[in-house]
């Protein structure tokens, strides 16, 4: 990866320019809505402005190359992370703060070096990224023994481990599939089937929503936003099969299965921990969206099991 | 199984850029460390581009809270201020800043908020908040407040009024009041130029005072802000014999 080879990759002009014809073509439904309809719009236009922005500094780094977009990833994963501190507290603890800040760097730093046993340069440490929970628990768990404290710490260990597996390690294997070969075709796919289904949940459930689908955990969620959005789901490997050339039917079907169910519970899994923490939002960071974790709640589910399912059928190099 | 309880911080809700505006604010490791190097860099210009000099440091070493008064002629005035505090008290070191000028546009709130650490003072209406407010802070040992009694900048150079607020905040308290005198500012840095000069700054630190045993009354408040109005006049370098 790198902004000469984006240039000439059909892949990823032709995932360019159809973000841009589907941002068009939403604008235009929303401008058909609020000026010929007379409909409340606003917040939708604010939503809508937000994905521009988040398009555009999505494409800007994934064209400027494989470092960029890990650096990319890591940083956003740190400040998910934050989000998910500041709602539940933990922030005040600088140490776990700054132990889980230090695991989910050295992710970072996992997926941009190269096993120091292979011959192939800047491909990323695959065993060392797989391993990483392992020792950032290490870490989590030596924090309390080094400060001698024992009083409420299994709260501060659980919120730290599941702040770094979830938020920290498993959002950073969307960074690890820049090392892929096929990397500009798995990285603009799963993160614009994660972003367009979730958009497909909220039209379908906005149009025909009747039967709420875990009324205990998210209200507005329904039975027909969850299933229109799984159908989007099914459908879009089938119709973006040139992203990954050389997949057969059946991991077409994995993959819509991934994007179509592991980003709905993602989002479900996120709200979960808003419901229990007592928030609406995990911050107010991006207008109309909530805070960095509420729009990528999805992709932190469906990226790992993306890229394992794909790396188990096609080894990523 | 006992209930477990959470605790999110106050402005979860918030937009960052009014997370900056709230006081007291949530601590921010991200802001912290912007201060930190921002106040590395800014001591070392001010060593360089306006030879700063410190005398009286000693005056400034204890661990209980801490009022800082000083004369007004410049921006530069917090930053020497800030300067002569060591950098782990930083983030406990809190300037009266004027919430109508810092806490409106959005680059000065940036460098109020997050270079400097400024307390939002609303100077024209709800003094008697604001001062609460500087009352609880103190009420922490280890606090430092900066505070320019004279309400703002001086136009000519010379030590205006002081506020009677001042007066109000420290009488009958056990709190520490040091006055200083910062020498040169308005010449490096007068109110209405855009840029400072690379004249020498200095800034001159006497020793604390309490104000303990005053009472709260009218007449007291006054006395004690004139009598800080010419601690800090003492010090002014020539005034020494007086």
């Amino acid at each position: 990866m790198s902004p000469h080879i984006a240039l000439h990759d059909p892949v990823f002009r032709a995932y360019f320019c159809v973000v841009l014809v589907l941002l068009a073509i939403a604008g235009a439904v929303l401008a058909f809505l609020r000026f010929v309809l007379k409909k409340e719009t606003a917040s939708m236009f604010k939503t809508y402005w937000s994905w521009i922005l988040i398009a555009g500094i999505g494409f800007i780094v994934v064209f400027l190359g494989r470092i960029p977009t890990i650096v990319g990833v890591t940083l956003l994963a740190i400040y998910a992370f934050k989000e998910f501190l500041r709602a539940s507290g933990l922030y005040r603890d600088a140490w776990m703060t700054g132990a889980v800040y230090a695991g989910i760097l050295m992710v970072g730093v996992a997926s941009v070096i190269s096993d120091p046993r292979s011959e192939e340069r800047g491909t990323g440490w695959y065993g060392f990224f797989v391993a990483m929970p392992a020792f950032a628990i290490a870490l989590i768990l030596f924090i309390p023994i080094l400060r001698n404290r024992a009083r409420g710490e299994l709260r501060r260990i659980s919120l730290a481990i599941i702040g770094f597996v979830y938020i920290g390690w498993m959002f950073g294997h969307l960074g690890f599939i820049a090392n892929a070969r096929n990397a500009y075709g798995f990285l603009c796919y799963i993160i614009f089937a994660t972003g367009l289904t979730d958009v497909a949940a909220f039209t379908f459930g906005r149009i025909f929503g009747r039967h709420p689908l875990r009324s205990e955990i998210s209200p507005n969620k329904t039975w027909e936003g969850a299933l229109g959005a799984l159908g989007v789901a099914m459908v879009l490997p089938w119709l973006l099969r040139f992203s990954f050339p050389f997949f057969g039917p059946w991991q077409l079907f994995l993959t819509g299965l991934i994007v179509g169910i592991g980003g709905q519970l993602g989002d479900l899994s996120i709200s979960v921990i808003k419901r229990d923490i007592g928030t609406k939002d995990m911050a107010a960071t991006i207008p109309g969206h909530g805070g960095i974790l509420d729009r990528i709640d999805s992709l932190v589910y469906a990226a790992p099991l993306f890229m394992h399912m794909t790396g188990y059928y096609y080894p990523l190099r | 199984m006992k209930k477990w309880l959470y605790s999110p911080m106050r402005d979860v809700d918030r937009v960052p850029v009014d997370r900056l505006r709230q006081f007291p604010r949530e601590p921010d490791m991200l802001v912290y460390g912007l201060r930190s190097l921002g106040a590395f860099i800014i001591r070392q210009l001010l060593h360089t581009y306006n030879r700063f000099e410190i005398i009286g440091h000693q005056n400034l070493r204890t661990n209980r809270s801490l009022v800082i008064v000083a004369n007004h002629c410049s921006h530069i005035d917090t930053l020497c201020l800030l300067a002569a505090l060591p950098l782990r008290k930083l983030h406990r070191a809190f300037p009266a800043a004027a919430s109508d000028y810092f806490f409106q546009s959005v680059p000065r709130l940036w460098a109020a908020a997050i270079l400097v650490n400024a307390l939002p003072f609303a100077r024209q209406a709800r003094v008697r908040q604001s001062l609460s407010i500087c009352r609880e802070l103190l009420a922490n040992p280890g606090t430092i407040l900066i505070i320019f009694p004279e309400g703002t900048r001086s136009r000519t150079g010379e030590v205006g009024e002081f506020k009677s607020g001042i007066g109000a905040l420290v009488a009958g308290r056990d709190v520490a009041v040091a006055p200083c005198f910062i020498d040169g500012s308005f010449r490096a840095w007068p109110k209405g130029k855009r840029f400072p000069r690379p004249r020498k700054v200095r800034l001159v630190i006497g020793t604390p005072r309490n104000y303990r045993d005053r009472r709260t009354d009218k007449t007291d408040v006054c006395a004690i802000a004139a009598e800080l109005r010419d601690a800090v006049n003492q010090l002014r370098p020539g005034n020494e014999s007086h």
